[in-house]
């Protein structure tokens, strides 16, 4: 149907001349790999990981940068019914891997996980993230841990410390509360679900995970508590008003939040706003809610980078992903934008980053998979709607997780 | 004096966002608080944020694709906007209105669910990522427009004009080219006008059609550094970029400036 | 017809044929494949299943397409009245002073500023306690609560597209014969009058065009709502634009997307048939 349109528009395209570009043409041996990715602002980063694996490997790198995720996906989807075939594409671990590899459209990196997790370049607390049906998929092209950003000077100057408790943060802010600073930072827009999230992280892990593969409901009692504690809190006052619009590395430089949850990548937000690690800003791993629990539950967030069972030169794309999880790559990829790296080998210059790392590496914590990617898209849809409604208007706590349920409840009835 | 007024103080209004917008972006990148964003700061710091931007986006080879997009998208739709407009209403064709529905019709579609059709499409006729196939969809995107404002324009003309240069003997295609063509100039302009801003500020078709740097339009490039919370632009830089990306279309604006004064156009013909 | 002779026949379907096939295939055609979805199950991977109507169903009791439905309607009545009403003033007042063109040019401006550019200008001053609340003396985040947000959003859109419609209608006042003002001018008309009953009829071909692209476009608003407050939060500032693309790609529902880009395409369409109808086939 659309091909009869698509004739119309290659006449068309006949009047006129054509000029330059690339296009076509399918080379058997790749000297240069096509890197799609959905962070466009990353482009500067990946033209000297391409510049680097020229000089180290002899296959170059060239990105191709998007700058809204869902548009990007879409054109990923799409692109495996054409013979625009990227290299390699960055995505999403959790459903939305496991849905691309149910098409047979990604490559199995089995062998080079096990390669590379002999030669201690990627740890075996990876693989679930990358596993689907005992086969490992993708590489990691980033990963970061979530914990919570606090203002240094705000803390010294009401004489707090980084708590080891949930107790104690709570102290903590009530303590900021009363000197007039406010403690918490939340948002109605993207990263809504961030305390959700981190609340049952904190509470019930196991619930959290029953949750997010359809075997929980969202309006079973454990939620409906985690969501009664999140408003405990919002009505002491604690947070800031979601519907500021500043962006969180200001909120933080400027003392209008005392801490902000986020991934560790946060931090290229710090550097590039000249503050410096452990005097102007510092990095605690938040206390769980529930201390009973084993365990600390630190969300884990890592995107995978791809590529394609049918790609235009599979053993270069392979070459590539190897490459890619080798120390001196990594290093070099960790460092110049200041986050963390997937090779246990990389030295992580800051130091709060790099003990985190180190500790999750050797199974102090229980790693969470980040609610973004552990959520099937439409209820995910559904629940960032949902949580920045709640923001702005607590008292509909039921309601939010009554519309996230019924997302949920059509979800599963198709895919469980 | 009274309408000069009025002009003056909504204009005033008008420009405040535009101060923030300049004071903000020659503000050194890790001094902006957003408390006190409307107050200058001492330390002018435009250039150092431009530079800023330009390290991370690389915008070479873009920038002449581009310009090309822009300017010959524009040139080619208005023309042919243009055409379709004197022959609906100066040459009368039959079903006139029909015609100018089909065409206009273009611009009620969404255009994000065009994306992925016209994708799958272009990889099918090896038009994606090709200079040519996007100044084909950037001249289908812009034809309604022309279409609509020539056609409307024209119909305003006086038909006396048309009948006598028939009288002089010259073909359908001279009239339209050397009377038409050349009395609606005004009109052409406000279209380029918008078409070009409409171009040059594209990320949709850009992001979708295109991989190689020489072929993607550089928009694409610097949109990233103002919305992307994992690359930490602070706000200085963001808005350097901006106002970089929009320095052409005020010029622009500004170089056609003397076309929309009175006068010019052929008021009484 | 006496103009009609053979001759003006020859070519002139050579003359719309490149305009036509252009829209037909670029944009027509395309939309044909949305057209098809919205009548399946699609994730935008596996093959879309056969639903019939299934996904239009959907669209009578989804309380979120309410909400989508109101706002647009706001955006097109907000249209209608600032960033054209205000459009209209500003071309009337600038049009025959000297220098005119040079106090449009604050007007202009916004206009060449991205989407993201915009979001970045305009959000630490509707933020809760941005410049705006200082500036009014009030504590109101002017993005969170419905149907204020829409309004703010809506004074952000007339910010950007005054300057449009003023050349637009400026364009329209310069093609306007001198003849009849002189006449009614010498017969004592002025101001008012003079606008009411002669210069208003005279430029009506370029009012249309003005109304007509204001109405299409308001009825598909989409990019300052994406880049201000993604249609959140929860859904309450969303348009039927913003709803089609979150359910098409942020979802991954593919099939009701396509329902709602339909019934867009369907509405959007009927009203510009509606109002061009009356306008410009005379």
């Amino acid at each position: 149907m659309i091909r009869s349109g698509m004739a119309t528009l290659g006449v068309a395209a006949l009047f006129l001349a054509a000029c330059g570009g690339t296009g076509g043409g399918t080379p058997q041996k790749k000297t240069e790999l096509t890197l799609y990715n959905d962070k466009g602002a990353w482009t500067k980063y990946f033209d000297e990981m391409g510049a680097l694996s020229k000089q180290q490997i002899g296959l170059g790198m060239k990105p191709t940068g998007y700058t809204d995720s869902a548009q990007y996906q879409a054109f990923i989807k799409a692109s495996f019914r054409t013979n625009v075939k990227p290299d390699l594409f960055t995505w999403q671990t959790g459903g939305m891997l496991a849905e691309i590899v149910k098409q047979k459209q990604v490559a199995d990196t089995t062998a080079l996980w096990q390669e590379a997790i002999k030669a201690g370049d990627l740890s075996q607390d990876l693989a679930p993230y990358y596993t689907i049906d005992g086969k490992q998929y993708c590489v990691p092209m980033n990963v970061a841990y979530w914990g919570m950003f606090y203002n240094k000077k705000l803390f010294d100057q009401h004489g707090l410390k980084p708590p080891t408790t949930w107790d104690e943060l709570v102290k903590a802010a009530a303590t900021l509360k009363k000197a007039g600073v406010t403690p918490f930072y939340h948002t109605s827009v993207l990263f809504s679900f961030v305390w959700f999230e981190q609340l049952m992280a904190g509470s019930d892990p196991d619930l959290y995970d029953r949750l997010s593969t359809g075997k929980a409901k969202y309006t079973d009692p454990g939620v409906v508590q985690v969501m009664e504690k999140w408003k405990e809190l919002i009505d002491a006052g604690y947070f800031v008003n979601p519907g500021d619009k500043t962006d969180p590395g200001d909120v933080m430089k400027n003392g209008k939040a005392a801490m902000i949850s986020l991934g560790t990548w946060f931090n290229t937000s710090m550097t590039q706003r000249n503050m410096k690690a452990g005097t102007d800003y510092g990095f605690f791993v938040i206390p769980n809610v529930n201390p009973a629990l084993p365990k600390t539950s630190v969300i884990f967030e890592s995107g995978p980078l791809c590529s394609l069972a049918k790609a235009a030169d599979p053993d270069a794309s392979t070459k590539y992903l190897k490459w890619w999880t080798t120390a001196e790559a990594q290093e070099k990829w960790a460092t110049t934008r200041g986050d963390v790296s997937a090779n246990p080998k990389v030295e992580i210059k800051d130091e709060a980053l790099g003990q985190i790392t180190k500790d999750a590496g050797s199974g102090k914590y229980r790693l969470v998979n980040r609610y973004f990617e552990a959520t099937p898209p439409p209820v995910l849809t559904a629940a960032l709607d949902g949580f920045g409604k709640f923001v702005t208007e607590p008292g509909t706590y039921k309601d939010v997780l009554a519309t996230i349920q019924k997302e949920a409840d059509e979800y599963w009835s198709t895919h469980q | 004096m009274i309408r000069r007024a009025v002009l003056v103080v909504l204009g005033l209004v008008w420009l405040y966002p535009t101060y923030l917008l300049l004071v903000n972006a020659a503000r050194p990148a890790a001094s902006y608080d957003p408390a006190t964003a409307w107050a200058p700061s001492g330390d002018f710091a435009l250039f150092a944020n431009f530079a800023a931007a330009l390290d991370k986006a690389d915008l070479g080879a873009s920038l002449a694709s581009t310009a090309l997009y822009s300017v010959v998208s524009p040139l080619l739709g208005v023309v042919i906007g243009a055409m379709a407009g004197y022959t609906i209403v100066v040459l009368r064709l039959r079903h006139g209105f029909w015609w100018f529905l089909l065409i206009f019709g273009g611009t009620v579609f969404p255009s994000q669910m065009l994306l992925v059709p016209l994708f799958v499409g272009y990889s099918d006729a090896g038009l994606y990522d090709t200079r040519a196939g996007m100044l084909l969809v950037y001249t289908a995107v812009n034809v309604p427009l022309a279409a609509f404002v020539l056609r409307n324009f024209y119909s305003g003309v006086a038909f006396s004009i048309f009948e006598a240069a028939r009288m002089d003997g010259a073909s359908t295609f001279r009239i339209f080219w050397r009377v038409y063509l050349p009395i609606s100039t005004s009109a052409l302009a406000a279209v380029f006008i918008l078409e070009f801003t409409f171009i040059w500020n594209d990320l949709l078709f850009g992001l979708t059609l295109t991989t190689t740097e020489s072929v993607r339009p550089v928009m694409t490039a610097l949109a990233g550094l103002m919305t992307d919370v994992y690359a930490g632009t602070p706000v200085p830089v963001g808005l350097a970029a901006g106002l970089m990306c929009s320095l052409p279309t005020v010029l622009l604006f500004l170089a056609t400036q003397r076309l929309f004064a009175r006068g010019l156009s052929l008021g009484s013909v | 017809m006496t103009t009609r002779s053979p001759i003006l026949g020859r070519f002139r379907y050579g003359y719309v044929a490149p305009a036509a096939l252009l829209v037909a295939g670029l944009l027509y055609a395309p939309f044909v494949w949305t057209a098809y979805l919205s009548l399946t199950r699609y994730d935008g991977l596996a093959p879309p299943e056969w639903a019939g109507l299934a996904n239009f169903g959907k669209l009578f009791d989804d309380p979120a397409l309410l909400t989508s439905l109101r706002n647009t309607l706001l955006w097109v009545v907000g249209t209608m009245v600032l960033p054209v009403g205000l459009g209209l003033l500003v071309a009337v007042l600038s049009h025959d002073i000297k220098g005119g063109a040079w106090y449009r040019v604050p007007f202009m401006l916004p206009y060449a500023l991205s989407g993201a550019g915009l979001a970045l200008v305009w959000s630490p001053i509707l933020s809760h306690g941005g410049i705006a609340n200082v500036l009014l003396g009030v504590d109101t985040a002017f993005l969170q609560s419905a149907p204020v947000n829409t309004l703010a959003m809506l004074l952000v859109w007339t910010w950007q597209q005054l300057g449009v419609n003023t050349l637009l209608f400026v364009v329209g006042l310069q093609s306007i014969p001198k003849e009849p003002i002189e006449a009614a001018r010498l017969d004592g008309a002025s101001g008012w009058r003079l606008f009411r009953h002669i210069t208003w009829p005279l430029m009506r071909p370029l009012t249309a065009v003005v109304v007509g692209l204001a109405l299409v476009a308001s009825l598909k608003t989409f990019d300052i709502v994406w880049v201000l407050t993604q249609g959140g939060p929860g859904r309450n500032s969303e348009t039927l634009a913003v709803t089609m693309y979150k359910e098409t790609f942020v979802a991954s529902d593919y099939g009701y997307g396509s329902a709602v880009a339909v019934m867009l395409t369907v509405v959007t369409g009927l009203a510009s048939y509606l109002y061009l109808k009356r306008q410009v086939a005379s």
